[in-house]
Formats: C-alpha cells, structure tokens, sequence
C-alpha cells in the first residue's frame, strides 16, 4: 500500500518514507516523515514563477548554452556520469547550466564521500552554474516506491520525473533539458515516457570540441576484450566480512615497497608483532599502495621470505608462478594463525607468513601524474590508442589508457584518473585527464609535484577572500584601545623591545621574542606569536580553508601559503617597525633557566628589528654593541643554551637528515650550486624558546579541556624498527644502538663513532632517523597522558603553537589558549571530538604530504644540479642487496641504487645475507666485495628515466 | 543525508523554521479517565490519561495543597528496534521528575488540597521531541479535565546546525545536533522548562530561545483550536441532551 499523503497549510503536505534496514542480521522497518513542499525553486533566471528566499538568487543562465546540433538546454546528471565523469565536470570545457537532483546526490554521497565533497564544491563556486534540484522534497517531481521496485529502479524513476518536470516547468521559455545517463535501462525508459536523454557520449559527440572532451571519458564498459590476462576473483562482500569478523581474513591498509609493486605487507599491530607479507602478481591481486584490503594466510609452504630484489616496472614483464588451487579449512585455518603468529614470535628464520588478498574493501585512487610509456603506442594515426602510463609515484603499476592523442602527449606530463581494474586486464585501467606540460619543464614539474602529493595550490577562493578585513593592506591596530570589550583584554606590551630572527628574506613572520632582566636577578622573556586568530574566525569560509589546507608547503623556489598572502605576510607577519596584534607567553626565569612563573595574554607589540640568523648573531658576537635590545638577546641567549643542555640531559634526540640547500641563480633562477644546512647558534636560541612556549602552552590547554586539547606526540620507536640497523653495526662495526628509552638511545648513537670517519656518526643517525616513528598531532581525549610523550623532544607533553601562519594546528591551539585564558570561549565545532578528530586525521597527512613534497622538490633541483656538474663523489653504501647496492651521497644528500649488472658480471654475484656482503667480478674481472657502511667513491651523473620522465641521480661504482 | 543542506532544506524536507505535523485531540477517553489526550508531533505520538483529583492514600495527603504525579511508560515498541523500558530506568524517571516541576508551577494546586492528581503518559512511538510531546499532551489532558491552570504550557526542541538553527527536531536531527527543549507559559516569553542534554554555545542560546518561543505559540494556538472545537461540539451535545430530556 502506497502511504497516505495528508495536505498540511500553507503548500505543505507530509507522507512516509518507509524502508527495511538490516542490523546484526534483523530486518528493522524505519518510519520516517517526508514532507512535500511546493516552493522548491527552479533556479532557472529564464523562470518567473519560483520564488526566492533572500540568500537564494537563481543560477541556471538566461543564455544556456547551444550547438548548432542542440537546441538551448540545460543539463540533467544520473549518478553514473557524477561518478564517471567528475573531472569533466570541473574541467571548464563541456557541461554547464547543470541540474544535479537530490536523488543524484544523495547516490553519490553513499558511493563516494571524495566525490560528493566536490560535487557540493561545485554547486558553491558560480563558474560552472551547477545546482542542487531537491527532486525529493519537492511536490511535483516526487513519487512514490512501488511495491517491488529495487532502490535502483525507484532512484531511475525519481530523475526522469525530474527531467519531465523541468521540460514542462520551463517549456515556455525555450529551453530543453537533456537528462544524460549512461544506464542503458534508463535511456530505454526515458525514450518510452518521451523524456529527453542521452548518453554522455551521444551529447559530448554533438559539441565542436567533442575529440578532445571525448578522450577524457573513462572508457565504455562494454568494450569487449581479449583477456590477456586472469586475476583471481575476490571473494563475495558478506564472505568477506564474516571472514574478518571470525578471524579468518584479516583487514588492513596495503603498505606497497617502493622497491617492488608486486610486494606488499600490511600491519595489523594488535593480531600480529610483524607486518604480513603479500608478494607476487598474484597474491597481491590487484591491490595497490594504500587500499583498504582483505587478505588471507597462505598454507606454510607457500611463505616466503622479503625479497632483496628490486623489482619495478622496467624489469617486469616475466610470468608469474602458478596459483595453485589448495582448499583449507576454516578450522585449519585458525591453526595456520596461531603458527603464524607463533612464527612471528621465535622463529629466527627470514620467511615470513605470507598471504594473498582476497578482497579490496576501499581503494586509494586518487589523480595520478605520469607519462605515456614510448614503447606501447602502436600506431601513428590518431585512430584510439590503447596505451601505458607510467605513473610518477613508484608504488604504484602503470595504467592503461585510451586515448587518441597519444603522439600529442608523447614527452607530457599528464595527469590520469584510475577507473577500474578488471580480473581480466593486467593493469588498472584508467583516463586521462589533463597535460601538465612537458616533462622537465620546471613549471611543469613544480605542478606534477603539488598534485602528485595533494597539495592545495589553486588560488584561494573569492568565498575565502571575503573574510579577510576590508582594509586590506591599510589595515593597523585600532589607535583607541578602550573602543571595543576584546581589546580592552588586550596587554599593551609595545614598550617591551622585541625582536624577530628569521631565515634571511623570510616575510612570514611568526614569532618574536624579548628579554629583560628582573630587579630580583631573575629574567623575563617573552615569545610573541603572529595572532592569527584574530583574523581567522571559526567556522568561516577561511577558517575551514585553512582547515583543509592545514599547512604552507616550501618548494625550493615556491611556497603555497596556508593563508592569503594579506595575513601571512603582511597583517599577522610581526614585521618589525609597526604594531601588530601578538599571542604572547612571557616567563619568569631563574639563572639556570627554570620557570618560575608564566602567563599568556593577546597582546600589541612593536618589533624593534627583524634579524636574520646571520644578522642576530653578528650583533650578539659584537661586543662593542651595547644597547639593550643586544643585552637582551644575549640574555636569550645564554638562557638558551641552558636550556639545551637540560633537554639534551634528559634525553632529547639530535638526529640527522641529509638537508640540503639549493642555491638559485638570482638573474636565470637556475639552480646553481648545493649546499648542505649549517646551523648557528640563534637558529637554536629561536628554537629552544619555541620549544619552551610549545610545552607551556601544551600543558596549559590540556588543564582546560582535557578532552579536545591539540596536542602533538611522538611516539617511541619499536625496537623491531631499529633490528635491521642494529644487526648491520653489529656484524659490521661491533656497536650497537640500545633503544629502551630516548636517553639511552641519544647515549648510544653519541658512541657511534668511527675513528677514521668523520661522517660516519652522522650517517648512522640518518639511518636511525628512518627507524623513528613520525611524530603526530591528535586530540587528547585518544590517548592517556603517558602516551603524549613526544619521545625526540623529551618532553612529556607537547603542542604546535609558535607558526599559526604556516600551520593550522597552532591556530586550533591559539582558540584553546584565548578560551583557557578567558579572552573568547571556544566555538562549538572546536568542541566536539568527532571533528577534530576528522581535522587532525587531515592535519596529519597533509603534514605528511607537505614533507614529501618539499624533499622530492629538493630532490628535484639537485637533479638539475648534477645534470650540469657531473663528478667523482664519495658515498657510503647503505643497503645492500642480491643484485645491487644504495648509495648515499651526503654532499648532495641524494641516494640512488647501482644495480649488478651495472658493475660488473651479474652471473658472479654473490650475496653474502649475513655479512651484508656482495661480492662480485667487476667489468675488468677483478673480484670485488661491497659492504653495507663501505666508503665508496662513485661518479655521479644525472639521467633522465625514459619509463617515469624523472631525473634521477645515476651513479657508477668507481 | 544532509542535515541542512545549502539549498536551506532539512532531512525531511522542511525549512529551518517549520513545525512538524501536530495533531491533537482531547477527551479521547472519556470513560477510563477524568481528562485524557492524544498528541502526535511528527511521527511521535502519545497518549495522556489523567485522574483526579481524588484522595490519595495517607501517605501522599498533604493538608496545604494538591499534589501532582505524573508517570511516564515508553512503550517497548516505540523505537524502531523493540526495547524493553522499565519503569525504574533513570532517564525516564528524570523526565518524569521534569515533568512534574514543571507543571507545579501552572496547575494552581493551592485549589486542591488532600487531593492528588494522577497522570499517566503512554509514549507510543519515538522520533524526537520526547519531552516536548509529552508537556503538550499533559496540558491537554488538564484542560480536558477542567483542572484550574494559570495557562497553557506548550513545548518545543530546537537545536543548532553549524551557524543555522532548526526547530522541532526529529530523531536524526536529535541525534547529530546539539539542542533544547523549552516550554512556554501561554503566550508570553515566560519559559517553564529548560532542557538541554547537550553541550550548546553560550552566545547562540537567545538566537535559538528566540526561534523554540516562537515555536511554542504556534502550537499554543493550535492546541486552543483543538480545545474550542471540543468545547462547542460538547456545547452542542449538552444541548441536544439538556433538549431530549425535556
């Protein structure tokens, strides 16, 4: 029985939505209210019947776009094409004026948050006039589910009304509305009830530009195809889940080696102490770098030992050893974990239970860049090509593309979506979706990078800008102090002589500081920070893109500002000479360093100079300087290096990385030479104050929300980590590391050291630097207090609080100080847990990313360094494998890996596991043995990948 | 599902102000009860029965004035999945405990001294609004049973979305937002009840009190439609009576 519809007043009625949910295997019938109304808008400019709310104004355009094949239309969406087709949706080249129904909506919604995300992106920006129709709620385009008709169905029903309601709403005004759907049952229907549809391809065929527009389509589903190749099928969606709920499949995140795309592991800490191996083509059955899977235990024998091979996509291409079919029990089963779990625990030997994936619960797709491989295009003509991409990020296996552009995007950097990966097809398929430019051009390049680590970079939205105060550049602090209640809270500290120290050239200034000494002997000093917050309000249009952004990202030649440039470098920058609103913690310090009282307040301060680290440590080595904004810097600093000296004690980490800097060419901005970091003393005087500032403030917003304080935490590194490095300095050098807590560890790598090698205590730190976990920001509500430790600081608790222009964790901690302070309370949404957790999930990874992308552009320069100066280089071996060794180059800080067949005879390698040793016949026949931490001297050069279009440092053992 | 979606729509298609359907009726049983009520607020729906006032046992009397008790059964039907609710259950008996001051202060119980005042209210179904049905469907209940009041006590949920309020939440709404239930004495701003189960920003508290006392009033007025149209229909019937008889 259809539900009864009851009229309400006022162009309102209300009906029932029933439906059948099943939980815990019950079915439970859900009653819900669906009201109907009949001032759902058209958002047509064309229409003069739908009325308007005052924040409404309608969208679709009086002009809508036509063809000479096509009449005036506007553009109904299905599902299908959402999905397919959403980078032609935010490409500026075909689909505008577009009707996206509710029904639409809410289907993508459930198939793909992402999507969904930038679809309702879309419906806010005006370029491409995209608007949400609530078919649903609406009066004349709502119907109801019949008996028997499946959701599919029902959905397909609700947008081809829509598609009729808008062509009788609008068919005086002359206007068509297409409804486009790829749904071969839809388009029959629609043809049957005379409503107007076609398929994607049938509308972008009749635009002049269709070629082009046509080559972005992911290719048709019904293209037939020659199998070339077979996958095992994944198992059945309820197998999958009743196989993870009884402990019989196991679920986790796939962990692909950069070494080998067909060797995965996954880490399922609380079931197993060691990650579990997935290796060969087909076990990993069609996994890639970071989808959620499913995976299951192989029998014993079948369990293999990591690789040390190197496998990439250049090397691929032989066939893989046979699946062969055994049957297991689940009861058996259930031994084979326990074994593997005890396997894990004793067993001393190399194998490593292993498994095969069985199931793919989400995949990690995202836009790829790469390059068309040369070698897989067949043909010249511009007839479709069926062809390779090599995609930029190792981990991940090339994608095949149709295209029939394929000469045109020979030697480009594109961009490619991935759609699908039949059982049948022996590489994803995918489509292309954009030309970045050609490959090693430096724009080009910077861009490929941005997006190849999701990096935000367009500019920022008018929506955004909108936020920003109307002064503009005018803008100063109010002259008046007692106009406003939230300035009068204000601490005038514009007598204080404070200064900044900075990177030279640095514009975006963040903190400053001050130091005074105290009648009573004691000093005060002061650490003032940009107070961004005062500009950034929660839950506005910048806040959230801040949110999102989460971080300013350094290229060598770039950056790509968290917040616009207004507040980042001029309004919240602490230039020096001028007023500026400040966040400050000022203490009470004794002689030796130790807080004897601090506060917090908003503040105005004046900088009296912007110091680069140079410059500062000029003016304290002076000694014929004698003011006392240098007296007080000296203060700073001396109290500094107490400061050090304590955290140092208590076991703070000094590791290292192989930092580099590239030097530009100022007229040609060419790369020009490289060089590697030095510090200077004030680089620690700036730092060991922020330290200090961090941890007070840590602890002071954990006193006052000990549920949602932003806090940041590192954790200790399983020992596990460290057994690799520790058996390598064993066997090689007789040291060990000892990893029981950060002192112990800090007081073991002091000890490594060679004599006859400078440089050989610093390359054991990098190496452990790659054993430590990354530090992470969480919500303290997830962790119980001794898990807050930030293990490389030493300190207990710890906090990001110093750089709110350049990292979205410190304005979250500045909203908590003002509110622990009672300056403003804190806004709901920074109340509840479930969003922050949702924002630091994202402020971790966009961390993450931010990294990666400043390292491989780094990378990336000194690439173009070494193709102009090729030389002779000493390096250390750090790892070594059957058919080759790495090599790290710390004056460049770049490693590479020389393969065996490119030092000498490949057949007499031999590859010594427990010695980490490889000897071989080197090209003139000499016998030859490599070590793992052997010096080396190696000539370097640079050569462009022809598979990957990346210039990769090569080098030849010398 | 969008809570409140840019389009300004709600999860069941109503804007940020709209009621949910209310429908009520009085006297629904007018044998088994001295005042009875029947009252849906969307897809909630209860039944009150009142008796009284009458003598209570000794221990219940009090010589200075009437005493009110006010009992609240969910039935275990009431929520999509079935669940047995025991009277002893402490959320029930704190919104009974709610209930009761809240309607001391309206029902001028200085009239009924040594009597008491049973109320018994029956939740049907649940989808939001609990508290606030229940307040309505006892002011009917006391009307119909022509117990003096100083006036009407109607109620309303109203919660906050982002920046947005929304009035008269369903049980989605309920679940995701942040909310209170207000009551409101008659058709003044004079508020009986203050309910909220969730943490809610300070400075958003006169905005949203603002929008839920608007609320009130409207079903303040259709509650007295209801209330009229029993009182002539019981107009007309005593009249065909008083009539027949003579």
């Amino acid at each position: 029985m259809p539900p009864s519809t009851k009229r309400l007043n006022n162009g309102l009625s209300v009906t029932t939505k029933v439906f059948v949910r099943s939980r815990n295997g019950g079915a439970t019938k859900i009653v819900r209210e669906h009201y109907l109304r009949d001032d759902v808008a058209c958002y047509s400019k064309l229409c003069d019947q739908c009325e308007y709310s005052l924040e409404t104004t309608p969208v679709l355009s009086h002009v809508p776009f036509s063809t000479a094949k096509l009449t005036k239309h506007y553009l109904i969406l299905d599902t299908n094409i959402v999905l397919n087709a959403i980078d032609l949706l935010e490409g500026s080249q075909a689909l505008f004026d577009v009707i996206i129904p509710q029904t639409v909506l809410e289907e993508v919604r459930n198939r793909s948050y992402p999507i969904y995300t930038r679809l309702r992106g879309l419906s806010k920006a005006d370029a491409k006039r995209l608007i949400v129709f609530h078919n649903e709620f609406c009066k004349n385009t709502f119907v109801a589910r019949q008996k028997g008709e499946t959701i599919n169905d029902y959905n397909d029903r609700l947008i081809r009304k829509v598609g009729e309601y808008y062509n009788s709403h609008l068919s005086n005004y002359g206007v068509k509305v297409f409804l486009l759907t790829d749904d071969k049952d839809n388009l029959k229907k629609c043809k049957d009830e005379h409503i107007l549809a076609l398929s994607l391809r049938e509308y972008l065929g009749q635009l002049p530009n269709s070629e082009d527009l046509l080559d972005t389509l992911p290719s048709a589903q019904d293209d037939l195809q020659v199998a070339e190749f077979k996958y095992a099928e994944y198992y059945s969606q309820s197998r999958l889940i009743a196989g993870v709920k009884s402990s019989v499949l196991f679920q986790g995140p796939m962990n692909v080696s950069s070494y080998d795309i067909f060797e995965g592991t996954i880490n399922l800490p609380s079931i197993f102490p060691k990650p579990i191996l997935v290796r060969g083509r087909q076990n990993m059955n069609r996994a890639t770098n970071g989808d959620l899977v499913v995976v299951e235990l192989l029998p014993k024998s079948q369990w293999v030992a990591p690789s040390n091979d190197i496998v990439d996509e250049t090397t691929l291409g032989n066939a893989d050893n046979e699946d062969n079919d055994l049957i297991i029990s689940d009861q058996e089963r259930r031994l084979l974990n326990k074994e593997a779990r005890r396997a894990q625990m004793e067993d001393e030997s190399k194998l490593q239970p292993s498994a095969k994936v069985v199931g793919v619960i989400r995949r990690r797709w995202r836009l790829f860049t790469g390059q068309l491989s040369p070698n897989t295009i067949t043909t010249n003509t511009n007839a479709l090509n069926s062809c390779l991409v090599t995609l930029s990020e190792k981990s991940m296996p090339a994608v095949r593309i149709k295209t029939r552009k394929a000469n045109d995007l020979l030697n480009m950097r594109i961009v490619v979506a991935i759609d699908d990966w039949p059982g049948t097809s022996k590489h994803p398929e995918g489509h292309f979706v954009r030309t970045l430019g050609p490959i090693e051009d430096k724009d080009t390049e910077q861009e490929a990078l941005l997006l190849e680590h999701d990096v935000e970079y367009r500019p920022f939205s008018k929506n955004v800008l909108d936020c920003l105060p109307k002064e503009g550049h005018e803008w100063i602090v109010p002259v008046d102090l007692s106009s406003d209640e939230q300035l009068k809270k204000r601490r005038d500290l514009r007598d204080k002589l404070v200064c900044s120290i900075d990177p030279p050239g640095c514009v975006d200034i963040d903190d400053a500081l001050h130091a005074r000494k105290l009648p009573n002997g004691n000093f005060e000093v002061g650490v003032h920070i940009a107070d961004v917050t005062h500009f950034v309000k929660p839950a506005t249009a910048l806040d959230q893109e801040g949110a999102s952004r989460s971080t300013s990202v350094y290229l060598v030649d770039k950056r790509i500002d968290m917040l616009p440039t207004l507040l980042g470098t001029d309004l919240c920058s602490l230039k020096p000479y001028v007023d500026r609103f400040s966040f400050s913690v000022i203490w009470e310090l004794d002689e030796d360093a130790n807080i004897i009282n601090v506060d917090f307040m908003k503040s105005i301060i004046k900088s009296r100079e912007a110091f680069s680290y140079q410059d500062a440590q000029d003016r304290i080595d002076d000694s014929s300087n004698n003011d006392e904004l240098t007296q007080g810097m000296r203060s700073l600093l001396a109290l500094s290096k107490k400061l050090k000296k304590k955290r140092m004690d208590a076991g703070a980490l000094n590791l290292s990385s192989p930092e580099v800097k590239v030097h530009m060419d100022s007229e040609t901005s060419d790369p020009g030479e490289v060089e590697i970091k030095k510090l200077l003393d004030t680089n620690s005087l700036v730092e060991e104050f922020m330290l200090l500032a961090n941890i007070s403030v840590a602890r002071k917003i954990y006193d006052a929300f000990p549920q949602i304080a932003m806090l940041r935490r590192h954790a200790p590194p399983p020992s596990t980590n460290f057994e690799a490095l520790n058996e390598m300095l064993h066997i090689r050098k007789g040291m060990t590391i000892s990893v029981e807590n950060s002192r112990a560890l800090s007081d073991s790598l002091d000890r490594c050291v060679d004599k006859n090698d400078e440089y050989f205590n610093t390359l054991v730190r990098i190496m452990a630097t790659r054993c430590m976990m990354a530090a992470e920001y969480f919500v303290s509500g997830n962790f119980s207090y001794q898990e807050f430790k930030h293990y490389g600081l030493a300190a207990d608790i710890y906090t990001h609080f110093t750089s709110p222009i350049r990292r979205y964790c410190d304005v979250l901690a500045h909203r908590q100080l003002a509110a622990a302070i009672g300056y403003e309370p804190l806004h709901p949404i920074q109340r509840d847990k479930t969003k922050m957790d949702l924002i630091v999930k994202n402020m971790n990874r966009r961390h993450r990313n931010a990294q990666f992308a400043g390292r491989a552009s780094i990378e990336y320069y000194v690439g173009q360094v070494i193709k102009n100066t090729e030389s002779s280089q000493e390096g250390y071996i750090i790892k070594v494998f059957t058919n080759g060794i790495v090599v790290l180059v710390p004056n460049f800080g770049v490693e590479s890996l020389i393969k065996l067949e490119d030092m000498g005879d490949e057949s007499s390698g031999l590859f010594d596991e427990k010695e980490f040793k490889l000897s071989f016949n080197d090209k003139i026949g000499n016998k030859r043995e490599l070590h793992v931490f052997d010096k080396v001297t190696v000539y370097m050069k640079s050569v462009l990948n022809e598979m990957t279009g990346k210039r990769k440092a090569v080098f030849l053992l010398k | 599902m969008e809570l409140y979606s840019p389009e300004g729509l709600r999860v069941d298609g109503r804007r940020w102000n709209e009621l949910r359907r209310f429908y009520c009726r009085i006297n629904t049983h007018p044998i088994v009860a001295d005042g009875s009520a029947y009252v849906e607020a969307g897809n909630t729906k209860i039944v009150c029965l009142l008796n009284g006032p009458h003598e209570p046992t000794r221990s219940q009397m009090n010589t200075q004035k009437g005493s009110l008790d006010i009992k609240l059964h969910v039935s275990p039907f009431s929520t999509t999945e079935r669940r047995k609710v025991t009277r002893n259950d402490r959320r029930i008996q704190e919104l009974s405990t709610i209930l009761k001051n809240t309607f001391e202060q309206v029902v001028i119980l200085k009239n009924y001294p040594r009597t008491i005042i049973e109320v018994n209210v029956r939740v049907l179904a649940q989808d939001g609004g609990l508290l606030a049905a229940c307040c309505n469907a006892i002011t009917l209940a006391l009307v119909d049973a022509g117990i003096a009041l100083y006036d009407y006590i109607s109620a309303v949920s109203a919660g906050v979305f982002d920046n947005q309020i929304l009035l008269d939440l369903n049980r989605l709404e309920e679940q995701d937002l942040s909310s209170v239930t207000i009551g409101v004495v008659g058709k003044t701003k004079k508020l009986s009840l203050v309910l909220s189960e969730t943490r809610l920003p300070q400075d958003r508290l006169a905005k949203v009190f603002e929008v839920a006392v608007n609320g009130c009033h409207q079903l303040k007025d259709q509650m007295d439609a209801q209330v009229a149209k029993k009182g002539r229909e019981k107009a007309i019937t005593e009249e065909l009576k008083t009539n027949w008889v003579q």
